[in-house]
């Protein structure tokens, strides 16, 4: 059996201190999370409940809903302290889901990245028609959808195998591109709303014209 | 109704709640979610994760998160059809019941919907919603999606209405569905009682629940997005009057505590028809 919460304690011990926006600090015997830009701050809503991230994840600053957690829209203005690693965990995976788990098995060597095409290609239902997408469409399509300023993760993976997105910088596409105690976000694979995007692109440009 | 799962535990075990999600709201994933951290709560597995089609972890993503190999994966799911079917097991890259992937092995259980429980769970919405209200004198609508190219949902809508018609205790109980016949926007005609109650059949409150039966049913305007802004209401304004009868509208059944259960019983059910 692995021991993701054992990986993670090991990680904090050795220094790591900030995954995605979140800052994480020791507390108490714990730890603390909290938005980094709020590091300075001491008039923040206290929060102690692994769960009570799910609702801190989810809505941003303005009240609207957050379903891409990788968005830099982290809210501002609360502190989450954790008695364990194993709550802490928990938390993360409401705050970046899944991120620990593809960053420590792409660590291992187990992460595959998929395709752009190969990922369109296995689309069935209301997505068969982003099969459609040309190669200058997603170029457009992910330097728009995957810039930092709409999701803050990693590109692991390229349209096909000699098609590249020269519209975003070199450093979206590096994992060690991140600086000594940060956690990088990996993309393994296109997600579903870069893939829902790519079909209003079909419709929009390809089908409706 | 009696449950399979009163003893078991499995901490050698890890259970995924695979749900749909969206990108709109996040009323759709909230009952997975509450449900992985009440199944949490009780101890039952090693581990308990939700992945989900519209939003993170996603079905691509979570085999990566789960530490044993063993995994139970239940779909949160009120029929079987394209997402069981097709997404799911495609997505996971399922080849049937248990699956080897990697250092996993997968086991595929029945959909929540799937559940005789879920006849229950849908009789205490309609007396919840609609309390001292005899049953003798009400319609009860069990509202489906119905056609939507790849859904299935007709199928689960007309059992449920089987099952609870054949307890005698409502004086009619009706299928009806957003975009077949018979069309719930004609739940007047097709009813005949004075009361008239609405549960929707689904997993979790969102656009439809909110907005489109409502307006459908003639209790909220049409306007786009109007009935979303207060999401809450549609539910507290009951009992709603119009076209001669007294309508109450229920929330869709996800929420209710015995989905847990529901949860735990597909796991077993699954062990019970693949014996080690």
């Amino acid at each position: 059996m692995r021991d993701t919460t054992q990986k993670l304690e090991r990680w904090l011990r050795a220094g790591g201190k900030r995954v995605g926006q979140l800052s994480i600090t020791p507390a108490n015997g714990g730890w603390e999370l909290r938005h980094a830009d709020d590091a300075e701050r001491n008039d923040l809503a206290q929060f102690s409940k692994c769960d009570d991230a799910r609702t801190l994840a989810n809505l941003d600053d303005a009240g609207a809903f957050r379903p891409l957690k990788t968005a830099p829209t982290l809210r501002h203005g609360w502190r989450l302290v954790l008695p364990d690693a194993h709550s802490l965990r928990l938390a993360l995976e409401y705050f970046y889901p899944a991120m620990l788990g593809v960053w420590l098995a792409h660590s291992r060597g187990e992460v595959t990245p998929v395709e752009l095409h190969d990922t369109l290609a296995r689309q069935t239902g209301m997505y068969r028609i982003t099969q459609k997408l040309t190669n200058e469409q997603a170029q457009r399509l992910i330097a728009k959808q995957c810039r930092a300023t709409s999701c803050m993760k990693t590109i692991l993976w390229r349209i096909s195998r000699d098609v590249t997105v020269p519209l975003l910088p070199p450093g979206k596409f590096r994992a060690d591109a991140v600086p000594a105690g940060t956690m990088p976000l990996l993309c393994q694979e296109a997600c579903n709303f870069l893939v829902a995007a790519a079909r209003k692109m079909v419709k929009d440009e390809t089908l409706a014209p | 109704m009696l449950t399979q799962n009163a003893m078991f535990t499995k901490p050698d075990s890890a259970l995924v709640i695979a749900g749909h999600g969206s990108t709109l709201n996040p009323d759709s994933s909230a009952p997975t979610w509450a449900l992985a951290e009440e199944i949490r709560r009780r101890g039952v597995f090693g581990e308990v994760h939700c992945a989900f089609w519209k939003e993170e972890p996603s079905f691509r993503q979570v085999l990566h998160c789960v530490d044993r190999g063993d995994v139970y994966v239940v779909p949160n799911f009120i029929s079987e059809g394209y997402f069981t079917k097709t997404v799911i097991p495609r997505e996971l890259g399922l080849t049937g019941d248990a699956t080897r992937i990697g250092r996993h092995t997968v086991k595929y259980c029945a959909p929540v919907g799937n559940h005789a429980r879920m006849t229950e769970l849908l009789l205490k919405r309609a007396a919840d919603i609609a309390p001292g209200v005899p049953p003798e004198k009400t319609s009860l609508f069990i509202v489906g999606h119905g056609t939507d190219l790849n859904e299935n949902s007709a199928v689960a809508a007309k059992r449920e209405v089987e099952r609870i018609a054949a307890l005698g205790r409502y004086r009619e109980v009706l299928s009806a569905y957003m975009e077949e016949a018979p069309l719930i926007a004609e739940w007047d005609k097709l009813s005949t009682s004075p009361n008239v109650v609405v549960v929707p059949f689904f997993i979790s409150d969102g656009l439809h629940s909110y907005e489109d039966i409502p307006v459908l049913l003639g209790i909220a305007p049409e306007s786009p997005g109007a009935a979303s802004a207060n999401r809450a209401a549609v539910f507290a304004n009951n009992p709603y009057r119009l076209r001669g009868r007294t309508l109450y509208y229920a929330s869709s059944i996800g929420t209710e505590a015995g989905f847990a259960e529901v949860i735990l019983d597909q796991v077993a059910a699954f062990d019970s028809s693949h014996p080690a």
